[in-house]
């Protein structure tokens, strides 16, 4: 059964990977054309398509039904909220869809300076904890699953385990931050 | 009354909304007199971003080895020039 299991698995993460080989072969021309017609070069080209799949991965695991339409113009349209934004102040006009207007795209995508810097400090100090903390929140692995791939005896110590880094990083967080009102009263 | 070493399961709680009405309830009550609880909330909201942030990092870096895979796979050339194509529009 467990060798069963791991080999479905194994499977479907590599189906993942090809879907994401795939998804990107198609999408990245069409919007490799949208940043050369905009000014941009291969190298923004590249980034913001990085942004864009990542808001892409994170509404799909939300909720998938808000896709609608093909991947790629769906990528695209996402592209083009993300390049709007980032050229604001150019008052550059990025003419739109209908379908691209109603994307909806997280406002955090680029996070701001203090926040870099701080992830930059944890990374150093806690990356274990940050794993640990991620594969809890984002992988979507059943603690089960995480007991046994983070070596933890059994589902409370992992559980346990989470928490305390939670607090390893919020404690972290009070410690380093620059925005010191935020924090202390 | 909740300790700053256990408390962060309570606050977890509230942030995601699993709060019951009544907990939630006694929960902002205590936020409203209790400042060093306020300052945990928002230093455990922080640490929430901050996960989402390294997660999307570490997506980008798996994305960045797609791309370099593709764009230096022998068998992709014309998809390559297509591609590079796209940005040598100006000398013409």
């Amino acid at each position: 059964m467990k060798i069963m299991e791991t080999l479905i698995e194994q499977k479907t993460k590599k189906k993942q990977g090809m879907q994401v080989r795939e998804i990107y072969e198609r999408a990245f021309p069409r919007v490799a054309a949208f940043v050369s017609r905009t000014g941009g070069s291969f190298d923004d080209a590249k980034d913001i398509f990085h942004d864009a799949l990542v808001v892409y991965y994170e509404v799909t695991a939300q909720d998938s039904s808000r896709i609608r339409g093909p991947e790629e113009a769906y990528l695209l349209g996402i592209v083009k909220h993300l390049w709007g934004r980032k050229h604001q102040r150019s008052r550059m006009m990025i003419p739109m869809s209908e379908f691209e207007r109603e994307i909806s795209v997280p406002d955090d995508v680029t996070p701001t300076v203090e926040d870099k810097r701080l992830l930059r400090i944890l990374e150093s100090v806690g990356r274990k904890c940050m794993d640990l903390l991620r594969a809890f929140y984002y992988q979507q692995r059943p603690v089960k699953e995480l007991t046994v791939t983070l070596g933890y005896t059994n589902e409370h110590a992992a559980s346990a385990q989470k928490y305390k880094c939670l607090e390893k990083v919020r404690n972290t967080i009070k410690q380093k931050s620059m925005n010191y009102d935020d924090f202390i009263q | 009354m909740t300790t700053s070493s256990n408390n962060n399961r309570t606050i977890e709680k509230y942030l995601q909304g699993e709060m019951s009405p009544s907990e939630k309830f006694l929960f902002e009550a205590q936020l409203l007199i209790n400042p060093g609880l306020r300052m945990e909330v928002r230093a455990q909201k922080k640490a929430y971003t901050l996960v989402r942030m390294y997660h999307r990092k570490k997506l980008k870096e798996e994305l960045e080895s797609v791309h370099q895979q593709i764009f230096s796979d022998p068998e992709k050339t014309i998809y390559q020039q297509h591609v590079y194509q796209l940005f040598k529009q100006e000398g013409i």
